[in-house]
């Protein structure tokens, strides 16, 4: 397993933003589902290593993030596009790329090849040396995935990928989210329940801190087929599991 | 024009040519300095410093220099006292959260923050201890013994004014604000010099400060250390 996670929880002061998460995912493609306020993005950030968890067992890649030597072997064999990325105005495209390719202690002689191949894999090769400042909210979303994929991760972690990107982008990310899945544990979270439908193997929705369900998109889709609203079949299961959790956390109380 | 054989990987071999079109070379000193620092990534943050950039380096270089000539001119070791503002504004854009656009992707990188922000840190200090230098050395010779004297003493209250907006810019995140906390605890401390003895250059002629200077640097420099701490341990 790439990521193993137990009774995980992480609270900024007051708030609790994870609470007792559990998890294990394996190479493919999984999904992190829920409302804003979640905790998909806190949870993102402990298993990039931006924060430590408050309490719980976090093992990336077989590792133990929490002692140096680990934590540094796991980034560099990590892939990471935060929730908001930011940039260099005055970088290109390529510069950008390689700088965070050489952060993560990629040897220098395979760079060049890794930076060209990243930027070819999300369509941003007739930019590549386009400064920054001048490329879309859609381009800056994809440069952000180049970065992350430009060391051929092991453990790919992409906070709202498709945010920003056109209907014909999105279709393509969700073809190269696919073949990452072959190699790599990506891990994405949305609240975009069909790029989950049609890209994800595993998928877990998370609500006020919770995993509330943990399944396929098929099994997800099922547990709509009563209740739950919404126009698509898995946006009916999506809905209707997060009311059932809603309604079990009230009875609780 | 005829067609490819089968067995050619045309988007391999693309792959290919684009590296070699895109690729940057890096200079020699970035050359230089990933030999020294025995790392890439690590010397390619620190050529990227905004305040190592020529621009930069030039306003430093016209302010130290007029400083220079102004105590060439009145006898007043000015250069004295404008090099730690200069030092701790350049310290304080040197690198952080308040300065770096992508600073949640680089705290999960392998080359970390802080090993970053050390590098550029040393290097911003000295590069303006060499300027800082080379204008008091350039303005002592011809004024008075006063200003001869303080050459190099201003490198002790120096080091506690970087130390300090160094220790503000982590801690509010903000660039800005360390910025101005050092260049007005400067100003502060060189006033009160003035109101104590009648004499701007107390603030760096005066041997009772230094051991104070020392003790504020080194505990604002713990403070930066604590504010860009590695995580702590998770498995419980």
């Amino acid at each position: 397993m790439n990521v193993e996670i137990a009774d995980l929880t992480r609270r900024f002061g007051r708030s609790q933003a994870v609470d007792g998460v559990n998890l294990q995912a394996g190479p493919g493609v999984f999904g992190l589902l829920g409302p804003n306020g979640a905790g998909k993005t806190t949870l993102l950030r402990m298993m990039a290593t931006v924060i430590p968890p408050t309490t719980g067992r976090l093992r990336l890649l077989g590792r133990d993030p929490g002692a140096h030597g680990p934590r540094r072997e796991v980034r560099r064999r990590l892939g990471y596009l935060p929730q908001n990325l930011g940039y260099y105005p005055g970088f290109t495209v390529t510069e950008f790329v390689e700088y965070f390719a050489l952060l993560k202690e990629m040897p220098a002689a395979r760079v060049p090849a890794a930076v060209a191949a990243a930027v070819e894999r999300v369509d941003l090769g007739d930019r590549a040396r386009a400064k920054l400042r001048t490329l879309s909210g859609g381009m800056l979303r994809r440069v952000g995935v180049a970065q992350a994929i430009v060391n051929e991760p092991e453990l790919l972690l992409l906070d709202e990928p498709t945010a920003g990107l056109d209907p014909e982008q999105r279709v393509r990310f969700r073809a190269l989210l696919r073949e990452l899945g072959q190699q790599a544990t990506v891990v994405v979270s949305t609240h975009l329940v069909e790029d989950v439908g049609a890209a994800c193997s595993q998928v877990a929705l998370m609500d006020q801190g919770k995993i509330v369900f943990h399944g396929t998109p098929a099994e997800l889709t099922a547990r709509g087929t009563e209740q739950g609203t919404g126009d698509a079949p898995l946006e009916r299961g999506y809905t209707a599991v997060l009311a059932a959790a809603r309604s079990h956390a009230v009875a609780r109380s | 024009m005829s067609s490819p054989p089968d067995d050619v990987d045309l988007s391999r071999a693309w792959i290919g040519v684009a590296a070699q079109v895109w690729r940057r070379q890096p200079g020699r000193l970035e050359r230089a300095a990933a030999r020294l620092l025995r790392s890439p990534g690590l010397a390619r943050a620190l050529l990227t410093t905004p305040s190592l950039l020529l621009p930069w380096l030039i306003a430093s270089v016209v302010v130290l220099a007029a400083g220079a000539a102004a105590t060439l001119g009145s006898g007043q070791p000015v250069t004295a006292l404008l090099a730690p503002a200069v030092a701790a504004a350049a310290i304080a854009y040197s690198y952080g959260p308040g300065i770096d656009p992508a600073w949640e992707l680089s705290c999960s990188m392998a080359v970390s923050v802080r090993m970053v922000l050390l590098a550029r840190a040393l290097a911003v200090f000295a590069v303006n201890a060499l300027l800082g230098l080379a204008a008091s050395a350039a303005s002592a010779a011809s004024a008075s013994g006063a200003a001869a004297a303080v050459t190099f003493g201003w490198l002790v209250p120096m080091t506690a004014v970087c130390a300090f907006a160094l220790a503000v810019a982590t801690v509010a995140r903000s660039a800005n604000a360390g910025a101005a906390a050092g260049v007005a605890a400067w100003l502060i401390v060189v006033l009160s010099g003035q109101v104590a003895s009648g004499h701007f250059t107390a603030a760096v002629t005066d041997p009772v400060l230094f051991l104070p200077y020392l003790a504020i640097g080194a505990g604002c420099a713990a403070v930066a250390l604590y504010a860009t701490r590695i995580p702590r341990g998770t498995s419980r």
